[in-house]
């Protein structure tokens, strides 16, 4: 690994983590988009101020181009209290227009201005250790780590200054506003950040990676904890893995760093929404499978129950025939009831046994008083195996 | 150029018409199929859907190794449905809301999609180049076949449109009513997002991957604003797609160094800026001006009813008082007096002012006739 390849990962994992923290918030106020529309819409701000400035990390341009993220949150606000269209609507309107007379812009000077639109998308991340800062003779290292350093550490100081209010204001405005905080300054404080932390890392990262890293490894994190303090972590945590496993994967493929590491953020996501240990794909499925045997099995054990003297109503070969259960499923509700000691099946006639009856009996009485969740604590207490 | 000269010189040139056709039925299926997505409040899925399309294209490249609409459409397609059914995956099985699952999906097909063509571009096969032109679209690529192919889309999801127009309106305004009445919800509505995805695929070689949801919703929002009738703002919404097609062609094939997807983009964004403005029913311009009438009448009104009470004092309603009287009232001026002079409520002569017959009796049941209207 030579300095180079260590200042790009560098690099990439800072832009990661000052992701991750605006990310978690904005995911869990449900504004996820308005990233993506932040990092469309500041594409003529940066024109402009390149055409200004022609430096493309000078302090100007990233000003500039702020200011177009954030004209973008209000003009998408503006447009949803006009109430001529709903709020995604709206986002989906702002952000092509400003990015189309950003690229017009490019296209229009395509002569003097060297900034490619490939670059705007993806960025240059494997050039930044070439643009570095020297004082005199000494170098101080890659520009765009400087930049996104400095933004990383403003956020963090505002994250710990700001931390109770961002909590509260994000789970619950109103108490929020009666507590004194205004919603307003949090909201546009918060968009401000963003905004500047996607202009930072534009440069660095290209747009398309900033939507990602904001939204990807919070989405993520937020499958496996409902924790805030550990959703940052963990947002973090998964942002840096992506930046990592992003850039040896482009290394490999020699392929586009900022490519594969949206890549990898997307595996990473793949692989916890499949597996994650509550939250998860298959666990969801597995729970919805065993809920639905055990209403089966309940059901089942009901009408044991109402025909305890009739024979007639109790024999196996009813089930198929009266409740009109397939033979496979009336055989797992029967083994699963089996199993657990609720029945026993003498001569194809199947009777409830006593803690059959006591599990019934608890269970109409709660559905009867409409305590239907208490059923599940029941569960717990009665059953050997579950569904 | 002469607007004219521009018509001759489009019926003339090949390449201009083809482009124009192309874009016109562009906009008009984006326009038509857009309109469902506005008003089923999935406005940002077809930004997803066009970002997702990416990789879809990018592998059918690496699977035939030549470039082929046909096969990237069919690629950009299952990729793109790919997209939608996973986001829907989300949405339904985790707690994570629509948003997040939308830019996770955007974010993580586009990159991957940009994995493979910067992956592509390094692989020695000199059939690559220009598969970039499907980030932003290059109009100039159209050609006859493609033209066709997409008349065709547009015709075959007309004629589904007409099909099924009752079960689409119904599903679109009460979704749970239409499951009641026994309609196979889920099957209309995979059959109209399949749509929606048909079309932003279609669309992807004309303006880009990254400018396609504008395209798809802003025609319907602007037609939005001029009805409140689904099947006006369906023809209306394909009218303006067109028109922004053809002009936005138009205005990027005089100019140099204007690619066209971008200029379309901003026609229809001017389209639905203008329709936001001065539409009759909903425009802002004219709710302010019905804003503005309401608060004058109202105004009108409150000083008819004080000189009301003050002539009500006096034998003679027809009094004379001098105008002075009304200073302590805020809410008056000399045009306003005008004004109910000129409907005959008042009369005015110099500095004083007295109440006509009419406008007592007026100023008398001012009120019962509003409680009256508001019945």
């Amino acid at each position: 690994m030579n300095s180079a390849q260590i200042e790009i990962q560098l690099i990439a994992s800072l832009v990661a983590i000052a992701c991750a923290i605006p990310g978690t918030f904005l995911v869990l106020r449900k504004m996820a988009l308005i990233t993506d529309a932040i990092s469309h819409s500041i594409l003529p701000g940066i024109v402009i101020g390149f055409f200004i400035t022609h430096d493309l990390s000078s302090p100007l341009l990233i000003l500039l181009a702020t200011a177009s993220g954030v004209l973008t949150v209000v003009l998408v606000e503006f447009i949803q209290k006009t109430g001529l269209v709903k709020e995604d609507t709206a986002i989906g309107l702002v952000f092509p227009a400003l990015f189309s007379i950003g690229i017009i812009l490019i296209s229009k000077n395509a002569s003097d201005v060297h900034l490619d639109i490939d670059a705007v998308l993806l960025g240059e991340l494997a050039f930044a250790p070439f643009d570095r800062i020297t004082v005199g003779t000494t170098d101080l290292g890659p520009k765009s780590l400087w930049i996104i350093g400095s933004i990383l550490i403003t956020t963090l100081l505002l994250l710990i200054a700001f931390f109770k209010e961002l909590k509260v204001s994000t789970f619950d405005k109103g108490l929020a506003a009666s507590l004194g905080f205004s919603p307003a300054i949090i909201h546009y404080g918060l968009m401000t950040v963003s905004s500047v932390t996607t202009v930072g890392a534009f440069d660095a990262v290209g747009a398309i990676l900033v939507i990602a890293l904001m939204i990807a490894p919070a989405a993520t994190a937020y499958l496996l904890t409902q924790d805030l303090k550990k959703m940052l972590l963990l947002a973090t945590l998964f942002g840096i893995t992506g930046a990592i496993l992003g850039y040896w994967s482009a290394h490999l493929l020699d392929a586009s760093i900022s490519g594969s590491i949206t890549t990898v953020l997307g595996i990473v996501f793949l692989l916890v929404y499949l597996f994650a240990k509550n939250k998860g794909l298959i666990s969801v499925l597995y729970r919805q499978k065993q809920q639905q045997k055990e209403v089966l099995l309940l059901t089942f054990l009901l009408h044991l129950h109402n025909h305890s003297d009739e024979e007639e109503e109790r024999k196996v070969a009813h089930l198929n025939d009266h409740i009109n259960w397939q033979k496979v499923k009336s055989r797992t509700v029967l083994s699963l009831a089996l199993k657990n000691n609720m029945i026993t099946i003498d001569n194809q006639i199947i009777a409830l046994t006593d803690k059959g009856k006591t599990f019934t009996e608890e269970a109409i009485n709660y559905i009867i008083t409409n305590k239907d969740t208490e059923i599940e604590k029941m569960k717990d207490r009665f059953f050997l195996f579950r569904g | 150029m002469e607007l004219k000269e521009y018509f001759e010189f489009l019926i003339s040139d090949y390449t201009l018409r083809t482009i124009s056709i192309g874009t016109a039925v562009l906009g008009a299926i984006c326009g038509m199929l857009g309109s469902f997505a506005v008003l089923r409040k999935q406005s940002l899925l077809g930004d997803a859907i066009s970002h997702a399309a990416l990789p879809g294209i990018a592998i059918a490249f690496l699977i035939i190794e030549s470039k082929n609409s046909v096969v990237f459409l069919i690629g950009a397609l299952l990729s793109g449905l790919l997209g939608t059914f996973w986001i829907r995956g989300i949405v339904n099985k985790t707690h994570l809301k629509s948003d997040t699952a939308l830019g996770l999906i955007l974010s993580t097909f586009f990159g991957f999609g940009m994995l493979l063509l910067t992956y592509i571009q390094k692989i020695p096969n000199a059939n690559q180049a220009g598969l970039e032109s499907y980030l932003f679209g290059q109009a100039a690529t159209l050609v006859e076949s493609d033209v066709w192919l997409m008349s065709g889309v547009t015709g075959i999801s007309f004629i589904i449109l007409l099909l099924f127009w009752k079960e689409l309106k119904i599903l679109l305004f009460d979704p749970d009513f239409t499951k009641t009445i026994g309609f196979n919800t889920k099957f209309l509505d995979i059959l109209i997002t399949s749509f929606i995805v048909v079309a932003i695929v279609l669309g992807l070689q004309t303006v880009g991957v990254v400018l396609m949801s504008a395209m798809l919703l802003a025609p319907a929002a602007a037609a939005r604003q001029w009805t409140n009738k689904l099947s006006t703002m369906v023809i209306v919404a394909a009218i303006f797609g067109a028109l922004s097609g053809v002009i936005g062609t138009g205005i990027s094939a005089s100019s140099n160094n204007l690619s066209t997807g971008p200029i379309i983009v901003i026609v229809a964004a001017i389209f639905v800026l203008f329709s936001f403005v001065f539409s009759p029913g909903r425009g802002l311009l004219f709710r302010e001006i019905r804003f503005r009438k309401n608060r004058r009448d109202l105004q009108l009104h409150k000083t008819l009813s004080f000189m009301y009470h003050i002539a009500k004092d006096h034998a003679n309603i027809s009094h004379p008082h001098a105008i002075k009287i009304l200073n302590n009232f805020q809410g008056f001026t000399r045009k306003t007096l005008k004004q109910l002079e000129d409907k005959n409520y008042i009369s005015l002569d110099g500095n004083m002012w007295q109440m006509t017959p009419t406008g007592y009796e007026k100023a008398a049941t001012l009120y019962d006739q509003i409680s009256k209207s508001d019945e």
